[in-house]
């Protein structure tokens, strides 16, 4: 905490210098933001960096600023159309549009704080500039300077596009999410044709005084829990899973591993979707499955012992809680082991074999060696990706979305939410914004699914990004 | 630290391109949505002045066709979804051909896109700027697209008119406040019960107790997909219970009182027949060719497959009734209707309810009815066209009410319809929650 | 004798557990094979066998399945978002990994928390941006989609060349090159494993995804969809009993290219993974 208030200190600090202590040049640049490059010879820079400042400035006050002048009721005007009839030609008033309000808005917001870095940022380089001329120091030419972005700033070159990639496809969108939990954009304030504007906190309010639904808080729980479930048990079992097989199939005895291997990678080859589809139609209501074992007097005997209620005549695979969640997992085994088998595979290929040497010396039987040196070896080098996984399983839409199109609830509580057992919070959010237009509540669970991940992630992650370890490898 | 700065405004000046781009971008679309508009005036101009300088074309100044012919130049390109089915996508592009060959002076650029009626709303209301111009849409949609101000009202026809043509329930679905917004295309998207009449005698379709009865002697199956709000409705209407909308799209409902409790009683009784099972649509058919199941609660969308798999027993009849606290009493059901609309987005408002107009017109509906089996709304060509399911359909019909629901209604209907065939004991405390979560108000501020 | 044993048990287990690997892959070959059209419960095996699914799919198309124009589509978006994606991770993979500047450790963290927003959230979002650009209904929009934010996949390609010896960069350092020429002659060249595992990832995204694609294709003839859309829509309540065993054979046809891809890419992508995870 305190090295960034040092840091802004600094910051702001050596900008006022720039100021203060700046020439003619140097504080022209205030103004007009390549005159201190021009006034050092650096003419072409300062020439571009003119033109750039004209080009944000331009866009601005003619594109984004119409729209930044109504973020603070997103918008006034609402859309009336009048349909002339002897004419059949329309007028429509000129209205406002909510989202595209927002949506320019943040643009906008977000092209002034680049700006203003880029401003404050230019000022302290255009002193530096004047400091080496005083000192007498070589000062860059054009080519130099583009020379430069291909060496030792090298990672600006690198980053730059990418960066614009990210911006436009995450940032963006995800300011704009969030925005819009604070909104009332729901069913009835859809644009283009209605308004929706700011409300502040009431949506979370609503959330945990139990006020969208008359159950949400009840099914939120219980869908967070199942969620949290859900996601560490799927990363497990398909990791577990994994290993065990990579392990069975590279073991000294085993014949014709590469056979065995591409069986299972055929798999994953196809696409997932595909393959979710056709198991859910296996295992449905009356699905083949489900013929087979009432065929075989499976289901007789599942009646028998009390784990399928004797008013079914089918085993509910995939429609009854209890059922469903476990099929749910496994299934997921099904889809995720061929993956990980891959992966330990290598993994296991690269495993330090004096260790195991060591160990069955020592007298170690098969399952010691296992559990004490490859397990622990696994598990130190595969640790951020397990993390890794366990927060895209939160957020795994597919599985349980084409998985659970057939479960109907019959639990009420669920049901007055729009809400069912095995919904994920994702697969929740994704119905209440497409059937019932709830984008305000989706986007509330969203915020909150985000700091569930971010919660975890920072937990664990803190240590792998602090970097201590890249180095040593090197 | 130079590199630094170098690196930001090559960034920034790249998004500030991006801004740019995007600004023209939307001044394009701006002007788009007010070409409708500019174009407008002119057009009412040229029209005055002709209508000035000729006082013989007055006639035709006042005839709105006339002028949209007079203000169009250039290409009309319109956006039509209905069903991907291969009848639907056949037979629309003939009667585009012909709504073209009616106004051989306008170059028109149509096209024809699938989306299930089914889908319409979903489809639409993702950007409804970006829909297209004319689509067709299953009845329960209009509160929905009506709500999001996505279709274009029906101030005016001008070839026919639809609220007289058409059966008045179904221009009465179409209409929100005594406001027509599409125009009705087909009255048969309701239920009713086809069966083997191999399997079953015109007595053992009269009620779902002998029904059931008769199915589990011969061992074969009857379905009905009871966890669905639309299928359980006919149980609980048919008994008299009560489900309405109210202005805020929040829900009445009276399911929990006494008759609500001898209907749910009655479900599970013959739910816990073994004969009886609560299939979906798509399981349903492809259950059919095993012939295991004799009789199902469907529609004409299905009256094909049907037909095939039940070759000379094929037959269908009005819903069943059921008992209620002894006495046998008829089913009720929801009515289903697809509509034509107009969005309310549309470039060309005039030519795209002229389209409409064409596509609904009694021709055009006799048509659609011979290629997908569907009844026409139009009662002229309803009258011309024969078939079982579509008897079945009109028996049922007295019976069917038009369907006003809120959005809060699927879930926890779907719910206590798969609640009941399962079987509970506490069925007051079932219908209780239920009803609560059906009534639930509906967010708004 | 006992060792025998072992290795007739090991390989009876190993053929059961790919057996069941496998049932959902032979239903789907078999049922591609299928005359009959709909969704068959009752039997594993067709009744009756026929090619002619494969033949609707080549060379009838109609408006529900346009798989000929869907393979077209999907195979461009795949190559120009392996290509796109797979620069934008080794750029950012090379200035995270091999670069030292200030903003490195912060940048780095912002991007893995940014991973973490649920996707479907701001898809609604993502596709107003996209209208924005004017690119929505065009293969480009959907190229753009995949690959723009691809930067953010560096983790694993990170921790590939962290393990390329410094060692190497710095002897040519020290011959003049510029980390330009390190980048493109040195660290590109050993880093195969990896451009293949990032190629592979970045190839299968538009076969596999149809929530993000369905939402920008705005265009409702099946000639604009991708292979994903496509199926997926076959699946639809009114066209399932017509296009069951279509939607099947398609799955067939689009997971040859797929397998063969990774049974011969199968030791790179080994590499690539662990060479990334070891480190990463």
């Amino acid at each position: 905490m305190r090295k960034i208030l040092d840091g802004l200190k600094k910051y702001f600090g050596d900008f006022g210098k720039s100021v203060a202590k700046g020439d003619i040049w140097t504080r022209l640049s205030l103004v007009v933001m390549g005159a201190g490059y021009i006034g050092r010879k650096q003419i072409v820079k300062g020439i571009l960096i003119t033109l750039l400042e004209v080009v944000i400035i331009l866009a601005e006050v003619l594109v984004t600023g119409p729209y930044m002048a109504k973020l603070n009721t997103l918008g006034t005007v609402q859309r009336e159309e009048v349909l002339d009839l002897t004419t059949l030609t329309k007028t429509v008033n000129d209205y406002d549009n909510s989202l595209l309000i927002l949506l320019y808005g943040v643009i906008g917001v977000l092209i002034i704080v680049a700006f203003v870095f880029l401003w404050i940022s230019n000022m302290k380089a255009v002193y530096r500039l004047q400091e080496m001329k005083e000192n007498g120091e070589h000062i860059n030419s054009f080519a130099q300077d583009v020379k430069a972005l291909f060496d030792g700033k090298f990672y600006i070159t690198l980053l730059t596009l990418p960066s614009l990639g990210v911006i436009m496809m995450n940032i963006i969108p995800i300011i704009f999410m969030i925005c819009i939990a604070f909104t009332n954009y729901d069913q009835n304030h859809q644009p283009p044709t209605y308004l929706f504007t700011w409300v502040g906190l009431e949506n979370f309010k609503q959330l945990f005084t139990s006020g969208t639904t008359v159950t949400f808080s009840y099914a939120f729980v219980r869908i967070l829990i199942w969620t949290l479930i859900w996601a560490v048990a799927a990363t497990f079992t398909t990791f577990i899973g994994g290993i065990l097989l990579a392990q069975f199939i590279n073991h000294q005895n085993t014949k014709c591993k590469k056979l065995w291997r591409t069986l299972f990678i055929v798999t994953i080859a196809i696409p997932q979707f595909v393959t979710l589809l056709l198991i859910s139609k296996m295992f449905g209501n009356y699905g083949i499955v489900n013929t087979i074992c009432s065929n075989l007097g499976i289901t007789d005997f599942l009646h028998n012992i009390g784990l399928v209620s004797s008013s079914l005549d089918y085993i509910p695979f995939l429609s009854k809680p209890g059922w469903a969640h476990v099929m749910i997992i496994l299934i997921n085994i099904w889809v995720g082991v061929p993956y990980q088998m891959l992966v330990a595979t290598g993994i296991l290929m690269n495993i330090p074999t004096d260790q195991l040497e060591s160990a069955r010396i020592d007298g170690a039987n098969k399952f010691q060696i296992f559990w004490k040196i490859t397990m622990p070896y696994i598990l130190f080098i595969m640790g951020p990706s397990l993390i890794q996984s366990v927060v895209s399983n939160i957020n795994n839409f597919n599985v349980i979305y084409l998985l659970t199109t057939g479960y109907t609830t019959t639990n009420m509580a669920f049901a007055n939410s729009n809400a069912k057992e095995t919904d994920l919070l994702i697969t929740w959010l994704f119905t209440l914004t497409n059937d019932y237009s709830n984008y305000k509540m989706a986007s509330v669970i969203g915020i909150i699914t985000f700091v569930i991940c971010a919660a975890i992630t920072l937990l664990s992650y803190t240590r792998m990004i602090s970097g201590d370890k890249e180095e040593e490898y090197q | 630290m130079k590199k630094k700065v170098l690196s930001a405004l090559l960034c920034a000046s790249m998004v500030a391109t991006m801004v740019a781009g995007c600004g023209g971008n939307d001044e394009n679309a701006a002007t788009d949505s007010n070409a409708g508009g500019e174009a407008a005036a002119p057009a009412t101009e040229a029209a005055a002045d002709d209508g000035a300088a000729a006082p013989a074309t007055e006639a035709a100044a006042a005839d709105p066709v006339a002028n949209l012919i007079a203000a169009t130049d250039g290409t009309v390109s319109l956006e039509l979804w209905c069903s991907e089915t291969d009848a639907y996508q056949t037979t629309m592009a003939e009667l585009v051909e012909g709504f073209k060959a009616q106004y051989p002076d306008v170059d028109f650029d149509i096209t024809i896109g699938a989306v299930s009626e089914a889908d319409a709303k979903d489809r639409v209301l993702e950007d409804v700027e970006a829909a297209a111009d004319v689509f067709v849409f299953a009845d329960d949609q209009v509160n929905d697209l009506v709500t999001a101000g996505a279709l274009q009202s029906v101030d005016a026809t001008f070839t026919y008119d639809p609220t007289a043509t058409n059966s008045a329930s179904t221009v009465e679905a179409a209409s929100k406040d005594g406001k027509l917004y599409a125009y009705p295309l087909t009255a048969s998207n309701g239920y009713f019960l086809y069966y083997n009449s191999e399997v079953f005698t015109e007595e053992d379709v009269q009620s779902w107790e002998s029904l059931t009865a008769a199915a589990e002697a011969a061992n074969k199956k009857v379905g009905m997909d009871v966890g669905n709000g639309w299928y359980l409705y006919g149980f609980f209407a048919g008994a008299g219970c009560n489900l309405t909308m109210n202005d805020d799209q929040s829900n009445t409902c009276d399911w929990n009182n006494e008759t609500g409790v001898a209907v749910a009683e009655s479900i599970q009784n013959i739910a816990s027949s073994s004969a009886f099972i609560s299939v979906a649509d798509a399981d349903a058919q492809a259950m059919l060719p095993d012939g295991d199941l004799a009789a199902y609660v469907s529609g004409t969308w299905d009256s094909g497959i049907f037909e095939e798999n039940y070759g000379a027993g094929y037959a269908a009849t009005k819903l069943p009734t059921f008992d209620v606290n002894g006495t046998a009493t008829q089913m009720g059901s929801y009515a289903g209707y697809k509509f034509v609309g107009v969005s309310a987005y549309s470039e060309f408002p005039g030519w795209s309810m002229l389209l409409a107009e064409y596509l609904t017109s009694e021709d055009s509906q006799a048509k659609i009815a011979e290629a997908t089996g569907e009844g026409p709304a139009n009662t002229a060509a309803a009258a011309t066209i024969t078939s079982p399911a579509l008897s079945a359909l009109a028996a049922q019909a007295e019976f069917a009410d038009q369907q006003v629901v809120g959005g809060n209604f699927w879930d926890p209907a779907a719910s206590l319809g798969a609640s009941l065939v399962e079987g509970t004991d506490d069925v007051q405390g079932l219908l209780d929650t239920a009803v609560e979560g059906i009534t639930q108000p509906v967010s708004a501020q | 004798m006992k060792k025998t044993v072992n290795i007739i048990v090991r390989h009876i287990v190993l053929a059961l557990l790919a057996f069941i690997w496998l049932i959902p892959i032979i239903w789907l070959v078999v049922t591609s094979l299928s005359a009959y059209k709909g969704v068959n419960y009752a039997h594993f095996f067709p009744t009756e066998w026929s090619l002619d699914n494969y033949q609707q799919l080549f060379f009838r198309p109609d408006t529900a399945a346009n798989f000929p124009a869907w393979f077209k589509n999907s195979m461009i978006i795949g190559v120009f978002t392996c290509i796109i994606s797979s620069v934008f991770v080794l750029m950012v993979s090379y200035a995270f990994s091999c670069m030292r500047f200030k903003a490195r450790k912060p940048l780095m963290s912002f991007s893995i928390i940014l991973g973490m927003f649920p996707g479907v959230l701001s898809m609604i979002a993502v596709y107003f941006v996209l209208k924005l650009l004017g690119l929505t209904d065009s293969l480009a929009g959907l190229v753009f989609v995949y690959s723009a934010a691809s930067g953010l996949g560096f983790l694993i390609c990170k921790g590939f060349f962290d393990t390329i010896p410094v060692s190497l960069r710095e002897a040519a350092k020290l011959e003049g090159a510029s980390e330009f020429t390190i980048f493109s002659r040195i660290v590109i060249p050993l880093s195969k494993p990896m451009i293949v595992y990032t190629v592979i990832n970045s190839f299968l995204n538009p076969w596999m995804d149809f929530v993000m694609a369905r939402l920008m294709i705005k265009s409702k003839n099946s000639a604009d969809w991708t292979v994903a859309i496509g199926l997926y829509n076959l699946l639809q309540r009114s066209l399932i009993g017509d296009y069951f065993s279509v939607f099947c054979a398609g799955g067939v046809i689009v997971a040859i290219p797929i397998s063969i891809l990774f049974i011969i890419m199968q030791k790179f992508y080994v590499e690539g993974i662990t060479g990334g995870a070891v480190k990463g």
